[in-house]
């Protein structure tokens, strides 16, 4: 994944910011237990993210102790502890999702990207293969996803929808696994989806000049319209969706969280990466 | 029903801007959310549907006295004798790929505003924003009069300028200097230093 699912710290209290970093800490100690040291490395937003949302869906926070960083031992730091398996899910998907990303490099990166992704492909494997002995289904989403993801680029009549349409359903796939019931998998389905959909055009929209130039595909590119104007009324839309359904949610554990991010985190996230894109034009321009 | 302008807390001069925001804070306001384990949820829901016949009352009035006049009105009672009518209920109840079917088999030459609208609307549930934009947007071209048509047209762009809390196209101005709160807050301040001397002697 990608590391823009983010939150954004001015906008937080400082309680929920503490509450919003414990988790982080909690997910990196437990990639550390379940996958070793190694795989720390690997922590992101994004799964963060997800381990926030499995957490607030079936309220398994319990509550939060002080440790150490194991990186930095002079430096303190909290846990979030959780009774429920959101830690070891979310852990799995960082790993498996590392995996897919390190062979999608190798099928369309630089020679040397792609030597480096070669040598370190079969430590990742075997973590991998661990991650979906547990959870087999969120390793057949993304499996599928990746297919999927082939077949629509490689398609004559690609779009942006049709682009877009393969991680979207990924991530309403893993966060519908959560429901309780069919109204709520509905919803959870919707809100992934266009949290999905924004992830992956966002993504499409940083890559804009890079893919112009070693000439791969971009769905921005391919459709010829390429304006920031564009492109934020699209990225917005898919946010106000994602929004729309998330307030069906009976939200209570770390709603201030969530809601930051949906509101003010993805946006800034948004807003950075279509300024930098600005920037790029302006200095060819120049 | 109560005068609509007086549900929402509005002027009847009220520009469509100002209607907006008010309908939008009482729709947060009396969100089902807010009410969930609440003895009151009843009382939001019904609070919510005169919120929203009042907006709906108003914009079918206004837009009645902006357009046309005479036809507008009629083109909303459609929906019941549509040759569509097997469609409609089809995306009604999230069978998109039979909706799709029916619409695709139409012939070229049959496509009117509603196909392009339909077509919009299984767009739109599938989450492929883009697709439902261009068929709204032609649905609205080929039939500027028809109310429904504008509303898909109008709940787009309302999503795609996000008008959701902080979000800020320009990143300039989320930098603030000095508010008026600032202000107001320094002449207390001061205020408050100067009764204290005055009370010393």
């Amino acid at each position: 994944m990608f590391g823009y699912l983010q939150i954004h710290k001015d906008e937080l209290k400082v309680k929920e910011y503490e509450a919003y970093k414990s988790v982080y800490c909690g997910l990196c100690k437990q990639l550390g237990k379940d996958y070793g040291i190694l795989s720390r490395l690997i922590l992101s937003y994004d799964c963060t993210f997800y381990a926030v949302m499995l957490m607030s869906l079936d309220r398994s926070c319990t509550g939060f102790h002080d440790g150490r960083c194991r990186f930095n031992p002079l430096k303190k730091c909290k846990f979030a502890d959780c009774r429920g398996d959101a830690y070891s899910k979310a852990a799995a998907l960082s790993v498996i999702s590392a995996y897919y990303k390190i062979l999608d490099d190798i099928n369309d990166s630089g020679f040397f990207r792609r030597a480096a992704c070669r040598i370190v492909k079969p430590a990742f494997h075997r973590r991998e293969k661990k991650a979906s002995k547990r959870y087999p289904e969120i390793d057949n989403i993304v499996r599928e996803m990746m297919q999927n993801q082939q077949k629509a680029e490689s398609d004559p009549d690609v779009t942006v929808d049709s682009a877009a349409d393969p991680t979207a359903k990924m991530i309403s796939g893993i966060i519908s696994l959560e429901a309780k019931d069919d109204i709520q998998r509905r919803v959870l389905s919707e809100v992934g989806y266009h949290i999905g959909r924004w992830i992956y055009l966002t993504d499409a929209a940083d890559d804009i000049e890079k893919d112009k130039k070693h000439n791969n595909f971009n769905p921005f590119v391919k459709s010829g319209k390429c304006d920031q104007e564009y492109i934020s009324s699209v990225l917005n839309q898919s946010l106000a969706r994602a929004y729309d359904a998330y307030n069906l949610l009976d939200i209570i554990d770390f709603k201030p969280i969530i809601e930051n991010m949906l509101i003010y985190g993805f946006p800034n996230k948004q807003n950075a990466v279509l300024n930098k894109q600005q920037e790029v034009k302006d200095e060819q321009s120049l | 029903m109560n005068n609509p302008y007086e549900v929402l807390g509005v002027s009847p001069n009220a520009t469509d801007e100002e209607i907006k925001k008010a309908y939008r804070n009482l729709a947060k306001k009396y969100h089902p959310d807010n009410y969930a384990d609440s003895p009151l949820a009843d009382v939001a829901e019904q609070k919510m549907k005169e919120v929203n016949e009042a907006y709906d009352e108003i914009n079918r009035m206004r837009q009645k006295g902006r357009g046309t006049g005479s036809q507008s009105s009629g083109s909303y009672s459609g929906a019941q004798n549509s040759k569509y009518y097997s469609v409609r209920i089809y995306i009604q109840r999230n069978m998109i790929a039979e909706a799709e079917r029916i619409l695709d088999e139409a012939p070229a030459s049959e496509r009117d505003a509603e196909w392009h609208f339909l077509k919009g609307m299984c767009a739109y549930r599938k989450g492929f924003n883009e697709q439902a934009n261009q068929y709204f947007t032609t649905a609205c071209n080929m039939d500027p009069n028809n109310q429904e048509y504008r509303t898909a047209v109008n709940n787009m762009n309302r999503q795609r300028s996000y008008g959701y809390g902080g979000y800020t196209a320009n990143p300039d101005a989320s930098v603030t200097g000095c508010t008026i709160c600032d202000i107001c807050s320094a002449i207390m301040c001061v205020n408050c230093l100067c009764n204290c001397c005055r009370s010393g002697f």
